[in-house]
Parts: structure tokens; C-alpha cells; sequence
């Protein structure tokens, strides 16, 4: 079962029509994995930043903290779940958010694929031959973005123009959504900073 | 129960001595930092501060009561010549002041005979001896620039430049001077935006040199095509940034500093014909970063330049009183400085410049010349870049050692011994220093050669392991595969 799953994964990558479309009307993907998909493209992510060779790797060493980016990879991913849903929800999409959160992870398998032989890859090259390196890393950028855009195109089932469409209020949405979380956060924190003086002050003078 | 304490009390200062000894031989005294009343650092390739050892420390300041012509007064700049002779522009005053080079009063000029009448200097903020010993004189209280020769008579005066592009009206007022070896004289004169005013041997306007020029960035752009006329008149103008200080080198280029607001590039290298030609590593702005807001924030403000020898330069910083040296292909080597009241800081500092091996900086409210003399490490940094600059790479090689034995953080002074080891042969060592010192470049060099190395050592191994593969590879498919296929099908035919 699982095997197939994953299987079907790889299936996916190379054939995405057909393969989201099943995804979202034969129930052949699968969400856990879709999810370990992500934390292992945060995991390749952060090995990149660590362990890229020397002339490639502009990176301080010290400011690498594995934990927070695959975190923040993980962020960045529900971020762009949720806002693909509640847009394609007021835009006629037919996809659940099972559908969007399946589809986002098995569009980054191809970043997965692409960044571990690049890492190796990196160890061996001189400067002149870092543009190999470079280039592998950017085909599985570019593969994972056309995944994606299949994805939603195939699993909400739009036009190539909606689904662009779509992905600009995407983004939009993300903003907002990142704008209100640090609204919320500040006038959180006042809030907590008032209480918290008001107890000081009845604690202190009365 | 005393013998033992006796013992140990003999073992303890043995220790003691062998301690002292050696930070005597060493020379770690200098380097303790408890007389230094600031921090020496520098810049690392990921831009974090590596504090260093103290490579200038101060020497003693000089005042006009030291030197014995009474105190000066608002002194804007200060210039010294080949045999160290130092003249200060006692703007206050309206006075040059000439001293020798341990600082006895040579002769105070107070104005010169012009033609047959006695004038005086007014408000002189710039002062300039060349080569051929005529000394310049940025008189700006009298719009003019005066030329004195080694008897102190008047030469030639330059005033009211005459041009198309300055327009009737203009106003010539020089700040700071300096004459190249064609005697053409270089003039920073306020608000002149367009450049360096140059000047011929008799004194005509030239033209501008070194404009720099304005950047608008799109985001700019942007902001003023959403601006009403009214608002716009109310916006910082773009203006091109003023120029501050001025130096000639030997070879006739033009060391000039600037005001960048951005913080990007604050030191030019102007060619005869004006171009910039300053090799840059990084930003060549004083601080990679600072503060947006408060106190010692914003980019550094760089107000004058010192020329030294083999390519190395310093500028100063105003807004938190430091120098910045920077060798000829414009690495970081050492920063220090800072503001205060003690011996070694500032509170207004203005003009900076070489005397022998001790560098001058004349701080304008506190009236004084502050010295400073190289530390060893100081010395071994300005040896080993000199050294470099001659092209002598391996004498460099030992003073970069002793460089690391007292800073093993000196980026510098790895890719100096690397390169060594690249000429000798040794990749594999001169790959490791090159990733220390994080030279790309030269370790790319290093390790292609070190990558051949392996691959020639290991050729017959890697042919036959090839070779190896490429027969298995034929034996399977030709031979193997089909009898293995046929074996477990009958195996399956016979279970099933």
C-alpha cells in the first residue's frame, strides 16, 4: 500500500496531468506523505545552506539553524495551503484542502530530487564549474513550479489563465494573512502588557 | 608543611617569570590593550566584526602651545611633505602653521607680500605642499587659491575661474587643494557638486574631475511620480555628493574622499583623465554596518584621505572618529579610532595624513594633532601588503606568519600563505588556507590542480575498475541474465 503510494508519488511528478487529476477524483495521494515530502525538502533546504561545497556556499555557517528552517519551510507551505484554498473556495475550485495540501508536497518531490545530487555535486566543482550546480538546483525549482501550476490547475480543474490568476490572489492572500498574524501579534502583546501593569500596579500600591 | 609551601610558591613564580619573558619576547605588552582607549577590528568575509590587536596606538598629541605659536583655532587641515615637515591650516586664525617634523615651529604664515602689499590669509580651510616645494593655500575667507614658494613669496594667485559651465554668478570658494606632479592644482571648492575644479601650471580653469554621478534608484522614481509639485519641492534634492578631502599620489592619480549617504563608496582613484580607477572588495565606505537611529548611527561620514606607501590608504571617519586602512586592491586591513576626550580619540577630527611612519589626524575642536605609530602587528600587516604590492609573495609569506601568531582570525594573511603553497606544489595545503582566508577564486585554482593530481595518481585504478565494469556489464547481459530469468521461472512453474 504504501509502496504504491509512493510509487505513485514518482508517477506524479513525471505525468501531472494525469496524475493530479487522479490524485484529487481516485483518492491516490496521501497526505502523510505529502507532509514528510515537505520536511524532507526543509531538510534538503537546510543541508544546502550547511553543507553546499565552499565555492558555492555563501552561507555563515553560523547563522544556519536546521530546526528553524525547516520550520519555517513548514510555514511558508500551510501559508500557501491556506490561501490557495480560501481563494479557490470563492472561485469555484473544485479541490478540498486534502487535494491542495497533496498536491503542494508531491510538487516539491522534484526540489528533493534535485538538491541532494546537487549538494554532492558541489563538493566537486571549481568556479568556473558552478553554473552545473546552478543549473541542477534551478531545473528543480522550475519543474516544482510548473508542478505546481498543473496542480492547480488539474485539482481546482481551471484554465491556465485562471490558474494564474488564481496564484496572484494567492500570494495576495498570503500577505494578508502574514499582515493580520503580526496585527494580532502586537495588539496581543499590549494587551498582555497593559494587564500586566495594571497587576503590578495593584500589587505594588495597594 | 613550609618547605612545601616555599615550593610552590618558587614553581608559581617561575611561572610567572617564564610568563612575562615571554610576553616580553612577543611583544604582547603592546597588545594588552589597557592603554588603548579604543577597539581595533576588522571586517571578516561574512562582514561580523573580528576584534584584532591594536595595530596604531597613540603617541602623543601635539597643540599650538606645544609647538609654541599659541593655540590654534578651528584648524581645518593638515598636509605633511616627503621629508615630514607639517603645515597646518589654522583656519581660526587665518594662518599657516610649519613645523618640522618632531614638531618645531618652522614659521607661522600669516599672510605673504603681494605685489608690493602686505595680505593677509582669511579663513584658510586648505593647505598643500608639492613635490616641487611650492606650498597651496586654500584661501577661502578671499575666494582664492595662493601659491607661495619655498621663501614663502607669492607665485600666483587663482581666483575667479572663468566658464561656460560655472556661469557669471558663481562664487569660487576653495576648501581643500592639491597639486600632481604637472603641478596641475585640484581644488574642492563649496557647492561644487560637479566634481574637482582642475586648474592648469598658470592657473586656468580646466574643468571638473571625478563628477560622481547621481543614482536614482526605480523606488525613487516611483515615490516622485506619486508626489504633488508641492511635495516635491519639499524633497531632498539629487544631488551628487560633495567631495571632502584630497590627495595626490607619486604616480599623479588623485585620491579623493566623499560623503556617501548610502554607505557604498567613499574613496575614488581618479586617473589623469578623471575616471575612477580604486580597486574595490567589498564597500569602500568605512563600517560595512550601523545603526539606523540614535547616537553613532548612520553610514561613516569620510572626510580626508591619507596616501601611504605601497598602495596603502586611510580614511577618516567624523561620525565616530575612526581610520580605516585599506591596501591597494581595496581589502580592509585595520580599523581604529574612535570619539572621546582621551589620548587617541577625537571629538571633531578633520584631516588626516602620514608623517614617517606615524600617522597625523588634526581634530579641529580640541585644537590638537593627535599622533598615532604602528604596533608590531600593525607594522607586519603594512610590511607583508607592501611586500605583496612589490610582487615579492614569498618574503610576504613570513610576515604573514608572524601576523597569524598574533591574530589567527587575519583573512588576508591565508591567502598570502596559500598562494605560496599554490606556487610550491602543495594544493592540498594551499586549498585549506584559501578556505580560511575565503579566496574563491585561487582555491578553485588550488583544487583543480589538486583534482588532476588525484585523477593522474589514480588513472590505472580507474581504467581498470572501468574496464572491470564495462566486461561484467557484457557477461550479464549477453550471458547471465537470461539463464537467471529462465532459472527462477522455472523455479516459479514448478511451485506454482
Amino acid at each position: 500500500m504504501v509502496k504504491e503510494k509512493l510509487k505513485y508519488a514518482f508517477y506524479t511528478v513525471v505525468h501531472p496531468l494525469d496524475g493530479f487529476y487522479e490524485i484529487r477524483h481516485r483518492g491516490r495521494g496521501s497526505v502523510p506523505l505529502a507532509v514528510l515530502f515537505v520536511f524532507l525538502f526543509g531538510v534538503c533546504f537546510s543541508a544546502n545552506r550547511q553543507y553546499a561545497g565552499f565555492v558555492v556556499n555563501f552561507v555563515n555557517p553560523m547563522s544556519v539553524n536546521s530546526l528553524a528552517e525547516v520550520l519555517s519551510v513548514f510555514l511558508l507551505f500551510f501559508l500557501f495551503c491556506v490561501s490557495n484554498w480560501s481563494i479557490t473556495c470563492l472561485m469555484n475550485g473544485e479541490g478540498r484542502f486534502k487535494d491542495i495540501v497533496t498536491m503542494t508536497g508531491y510538487s516539491m518531490l522534484p526540489m528533493i530530487l534535485t538538491y541532494i545530487p546537487g549538494i554532492i555535486l558541489s563538493l566537486f566543482v571549481a568556479q568556473d564549474e558552478e553554473a552545473f550546480y546552478y543549473i541542477l538546483l534551478g531545473l528543480g525549482i522550475v519543474w516544482f513550479v510548473l508542478l505546481l501550476l498543473m496542480g492547480v490547475m488539474t485539482v481546482h480543474n481551471y484554465t491556465m489563465g485562471k490558474t494564474l490568476f488564481t496564484m496572484l490572489l494567492t500570494f495576495a492572500a498570503m500577505l494578508i494573512i502574514i499582515f493580520l498574524a503580526i496585527l494580532l501579534y502586537s495588539l496581543t502583546s499590549q494587551v498582555v502588557s497593559f494587564i500586566v501593569s495594571v497587576y503590578n500596579e495593584l500589587m505594588l500600591r495597594v | 608543611m613550609k618547605k612545601k609551601r616555599l615550593r610552590l610558591l618558587r614553581a608559581v613564580s617561575a611561572v610567572f617569570a617564564v610568563l612575562i619573558l615571554a610576553s616580553e619576547v612577543c611583544g604582547i605588552r603592546a597588545y594588552a590593550g589597557q592603554n588603548v582607549p579604543y577597539e581595533t577590528y576588522t571586517y571578516d568575509y561574512y562582514k561580523d566584526i573580528k576584534y584584532t590587536p591594536a595595530a596604531y596606538l597613540p603617541d602623543g598629541t601635539v597643540s599650538g602651545e606645544t609647538i609654541g605659536c599659541g593655540s590654534f583655532s578651528g584648524p581645518q587641515d593638515l598636509n605633511t611633505d616627503e621629508a615630514g615637515n607639517v603645515y597646518i591650516a589654522d583656519t581660526g586664525n587665518n594662518r599657516i602653521v610649519v613645523t618640522d617634523p618632531s614638531f618645531r615651529l618652522v614659521t607661522v604664515l600669516e599672510g605673504f607680500d603681494n605685489n608690493g602689499t602686505w595680505d593677509t590669509f582669511s579663513g584658510p580651510s586648505g593647505v598643500y605642499m608639492s613635490s616641487n616645494g611650492n606650498l597651496y593655500v586654500a584661501d577661502s575667507g578671499k575666494n582664492r587659491v595662493v601659491e607661495l614658494d619655498s621663501g614663502w613669496e607669492l607665485v600666483r594667485i587663482v581666483e575667479d575661474p572663468k566658464s561656460d559651465v560655472l556661469g557669471d554668478s558663481y562664487v569660487f570658494s576653495p576648501l581643500k587643494v592639491a597639486v600632481d606632479y604637472a603641478d596641475r592644482i585640484y581644488v574642492i571648492a563649496k557647492n561644487q557638486f560637479e566634481g574637482i575644479m582642475t586648474f592648469d601650471e598658470e592657473g586656468s580653469f580646466l574643468g571638473f574631475t571625478g563628477t560622481i554621478n547621481v543614482r536614482i534608484t526605480p523606488w525613487q522614481i516611483f515615490w516622485r511620480r506619486f508626489s504633488t509639485k508641492e511635495q516635491r519641492a519639499r524633497q531632498q534634492l539629487y544631488i551628487p555628493t560633495e567631495f571632502t578631502g584630497i590627495e595626490v599620489d607619486g604616480d599623479g592619480f588623485v585620491y579623493a574622499t566623499n560623503v556617501d549617504p548610502e554607505g557604498k563608496q567613499s574613496a575614488r582613484r581618479l586617473n589623469p583623465s578623471g575616471e575612477d580607477v580604486i580597486q574595490k572588495v567589498n564597500k569602500l565606505s568605512g563600517d560595512l554596518d550601523w545603526r539606523a537611529f540614535g547616537t553613532y548611527s548612520g553610514p561613516s561620514r569620510i572626510v580626508d584621505i591619507a596616501v601611504r606607501e605601497k598602495g596603502i590608504y586611510s580614511i577618516l571617519d567624523s561620525s565616530r572618529g575612526r581610520i580605516f586602512t585599506y591596501d591597494h586592491e581595496g581589502n580592509l586591513l585595520y580599523i581604529f579610532g574612535g570619539l572621546g576626550s582621551q589620548e587617541g580619540t577625537f571629538t571633531t577630527p578633520v584631516a588626516i595624513d602620514t608623517s614617517g611612519d606615524r600617522l597625523l589626524v588634526l581634530d579641529s575642536n580640541r585644537r590638537l594633532i593627535d599622533l598615532f605609530s604602528a604596533t608590531k602587528y600593525g607594522e607586519l600587516i603594512n610590511q607583508a601588503v607592501g611586500l605583496r604590492y612589490d610582487g615579492d609573495e614569498t618574503r610576504a609569506v613570513e610576515c604573514w606568519r608572524e601576523v597569524l601568531k598574533l591574530d589567527s582570525n587575519f583573512e588576508l594573511a591565508y591567502v598570502g600563505i596559500g598562494k605560496s603553497y599554490l606556487a610550491a606544489g602543495r594544493n592540498r595545503e594551499a586549498m585549506s588556507c584559501f578556505k580560511i582566508g575565503h579566496d574563491k577564486q585561487y582555491y578553485s585554482i588550488a583544487y583543480k590542480r589538486y583534482r588532476n593530481e588525484i585523477l593522474k595518481e589514480n588513472m590505472d585504478f580507474i581504467l581498470a575498475a572501468l574496464l572491470a565494469a564495462a566486461v561484467l556489464w557484457v557477461v550479464w547481459s549477453k550471458v547471465l541474465r537470461d539463464r537467471v530469468k529462465e532459472w527462477i521461472g522455472n523455479r516459479m512453474v514448478k511451485r506454482g
